[in-house]
């Protein structure tokens, strides 16, 4: 037996809008990874800040020589320097190593040193030969262009450089270079514990989306950034829709004084530009116990967002007190209050869906511009966060980051406006089809 | 025995503006209005636009607050009354808007909106709700099965039905009824009007019924009441309004009905000039401007209401002399 609400006529309605399922799915999808990194721990701030490879690396797409080489490097000097500790420093600073599902080898240490020496000149040979073939390539080219009288010299850099790329890719290509670039990816694998089922997929989750400039999982903090998206969203829009719209009505409802101070209030607090604002109760919460909580933003937005639902809905109560059916309740002999909750409030209903869904998404995309501030979030990474910290990595034409914050971000707004669409149509009365 | 009992009846709206938001006018909606409703009887209230008949009707059971005069209701006075002691008084007296649209909440169903109104006074036990929901349905002429419907599923006639509904769920005895049919279709009309009729008669109900329409004035009540920019100018029984119309007014009114008879052609008295402003109503009779007997002393004071015989009021100096 389904419940009374999946059979009423206005979910029927809904779910018959195939785009709005969708996006239902979407969020829902949002909602559980939001809800299992906020209740369940999933993924920790720690996590967050671990290194997970090579810094700005792309790990998606093809696996070139350049990005297998670096890779290397990285898991190499890590543990090389992990095991070079003083004696007694050498255990904990392994086990740091460590990351959240890939463990080192349970070898003896010589055996680990050993196998990182045989890598080592292992790496050195393949990197020297690339270098070689890549350098000579490029001088032989540049000297024939020149003989050949081309004056231009970005003309002739490009050109060298076509070159230099061509036969890297021929000594990728050639049988004897693979084979000991696999057998040295062979031995670093062998460095760590093997990896089995689920964990290694989560292994390839952290590394999916490449790494940003301090070796980070790009993935892990997007995901984790997921979270701190919907509490500001759904916190901040939730009480200011409810706060704004039951002050409004009231002020539109009882009118005299309780109008007039509602009005005051609000064309004060309107007058006041609302990223001026957002700064200034940020900035005053910097020193005391709530700076590295997300309680300033809470309490940012929602001193700025409660003006837009308190403002709409006042206009339509004023309309709807005027309606018969207010007058006809009132001739029943319903209290005011009773009247407001139960005849009036409802009736902007619609409002409060449209308001609720402005705001959530006015409030990650303020949360973005407060974050790049260094006024938002904080110790902790969001799509503000990334996109700040994604700049200088723009400038060097590095984008993973600053497209998953954005990819992230987009999707979970335009389902939402989907969604808060396809249920105004659905749950208007007014509305048949 | 009298009903209702409406004495020197005053509803002011204030007019504000200025930068102090001060009182600069007032709308004089209904100006010293007495009459009073027996048990049983339809009193009808005719005047043209904006002459303060839904605002009498409206501040007869106290939607408006009244400005001044006193309203007795079955021997009590319920003029200032707060919201507890007025709850009995309430249940007993209905009213009827004139939108069928706007006049019933969207969001609750027919049940709901019945159920609503019969829980807070308590008709029936909840076990019998929904046997009385269905009698009161059935009553107005719609089907049982319609009861968990929105008002927008149903036509205009059938929501004035509901909005009719509404009122009898609460068994009163008093009904307003504000131009209930004057939104609907003339052949919607008529059922609506029937049905009224009937009703009246199983629960024996008092109405006040406020038209524009003479016509159905003269069919559906008992007595009518004449307003004019917010002033009785004549009362009289329902019976034969045609020879008995005394006010220059009245007449006016009855010679703009079109009658169906090609034969019996009159002479069309159309009334010149304007209805005075009701921000500054005229010291006199207010209807000097386009009275066709007007006479010097009409300009100077308010006529009073004058009793011919069988409670035949007329508030006109020309007539009564």
């Amino acid at each position: 037996m389904k419940p009374k609400f999946l059979r009423s006529r206005g979910a029927k309605k809904f779910f018959r809008s195939r785009i709005a399922t969708f996006s239902l799915v979407v969020i829902g999808i949002y909602a559980m990874i939001g809800s299992a990194v906020l209740f369940f721990d999933v993924i920790s701030v720690d996590d967050t800040l671990q290194r997970v490879g090579p810094d700005s690396t792309p790990m998606f797409g093809e696996q070139s020589l350049e990005k297998r080489l670096r890779d290397v490097d990285f898991q190499l000097a890590r543990l090389d320097t992990a095991l070079n500790k003083k004696p007694e420093d050498v255990e904990p600073a392994i086990a740091e190593l460590a990351l959240a599902e890939r463990t080192i080898s349970t070898k003896p240490r010589e055996e680990l040193s050993a196998e990182i020496e045989r890598a080592w000149v292992s790496y050195d040979t393949l990197a020297e030969q690339k270098d070689e073939v890549e350098f000579e390539a490029f001088d032989a080219k540049k000297a024939e262009l020149k003989e050949s009288g081309v004056e231009d010299r970005e003309e002739i850099q490009r050109i060298a450089g076509n070159a230099a790329d061509a036969s890297v890719a021929e000594l990728v290509a050639s049988e004897e270079f693979v084979s000991s670039l696999a057998q040295l990816e062979q031995i670093v694998d062998d460095l760590y514990a093997p990896l089995t089922g689920w964990s290694a997929k989560l292994y390839d989750l952290r590394r999916s989306m490449g790494t940003d400039r301090q070796g980070r999982s790009i993935a892990i903090r997007a995901i984790f950034s997921i979270k701190i998206a919907l509490q500001i969203g759904v916190v901040t829009a939730l009480l200011s829709v409810i706060f704004g719209s039951l002050l409004g009505a009231a002020g539109a409802f009882y009118g005299g004084w309780i109008d007039h101070l509602v009005v005051w209030l609000y064309s004060t607090f309107s007058s006041i530009p609302s990223l001026i604002f957002l700064i200034v109760i940020s900035y005053r919460f910097i020193g005391t116990e709530f700076e590295s909580s997300l309680f300033p933003v809470y309490v940012a937005f929602c001193l700025t967002f409660w003006i837009g639902p308190c403002r709409i809905v006042r206009g339509e109560v004023l309309k709807i007190k005027e309606l018969e059916y207010v007058q006809a309740a009132t001739a029943v002999g319903f209290g005011k209050f009773y009247i407001l909750l139960k005849h009036v409030v409802p009736n902007t209903m619609h409002l409060m869906f449209i308001n609720f869904s402005l705001l959530f998404i006015g409030a990650i995309k303020s949360e973005v511009i407060l974050s790049f501030l260094g006024l938002g979030v904080k110790n902790q990474p969001s799509w503000g966060i990334m996109i700040r910290d994604s700049a200088p990595e723009v400038v060097n034409g590095f984008f993973p980051q600053l497209g998953a914050a954005t990819v992230f971000m987009f999707i979970l707004v335009i389902s939402f406006n989907i969604l808060s669409d396809a249920l105004q149509d659905a749950f208007d009365p007014k509305h048949v089809s | 025995m009298a009903l209702v009992e409406v004495e020197d009846l005053v509803k002011h709206f204030p007019v504000r503006g200025g930068i102090l938001n001060r009182v600069i006018a007032k709308v004089n909606a209904v100006n010293g209005v007495s009459f009073t409703i027996e048990k049983g009887d339809v009193l009808g209230v005719v005047g043209e636009s904006g002459c303060g008949k839904s605002t009498l009707g409206k501040t007869l059971i106290r939607l408006i607050e009244s400005t001044g005069g006193s309203i007795n209701y079955d021997g009590v006075d319920i003029t200032n009354l707060n919201h507890r002691d007025m709850l009995p008084f309430r249940r007993r007296m209905q009213i009827v808007f004139q939108d069928p649209y706007s006049s019933l909440n969207p969001r609750l169903t027919v049940r709901a909106l019945l159920k609503e109104a019969i829980t807070h006074h308590k008709i029936v036990a909840e076990a019998d709700m929904e046997d009385f929901i269905e009698s009161i349905m059935l009553k107005v002429g719609l089907r049982a099965d319609q009861k968990n419907r929105f008002p927008h599923e149903f036509s205009g006639g059938q929501r004035q039905r509901i909005g009719i509904a509404r009122a009898l769920a609460l068994q009163p005895d008093f009904i307003v009824a504000d131009e209930p049919v004057s939104a609907l279709d003339v052949s919607i009309q008529a059922q609506v009007l029937n049905l009224m009729m009937d009703l009246k008669d199983e629960f024996g109900l008092t109405l006040m019924f406020i038209s524009h329409d003479l016509k159905v004035v003269e069919h559906f009540c008992d007595r009518v009441l004449v307003m004019y920019l917010g002033h009785v100018v004549e009362e009289m029984s329902c019976v034969d309004i045609h020879e008995n119309a005394l006010h220059p007014y009245t007449k006016a009114l009855l010679g703009a009905n079109p009658i169906n008879d090609p034969d019996d052609r009159r002479e069309l008295t159309v009334l010149e000039g304007d209805v005075p402003s009701p921000f500054n109503p005229p010291p006199g009779c207010p209807f000097v401007t386009r009275c066709p007997k007007v006479e010097a002393r009409c300009n100077d004071a308010m006529p009073p209401l004058v009793d011919k015989g069988e409670g035949h009021r007329v508030a006109c100096f020309v007539v009564n002399d």
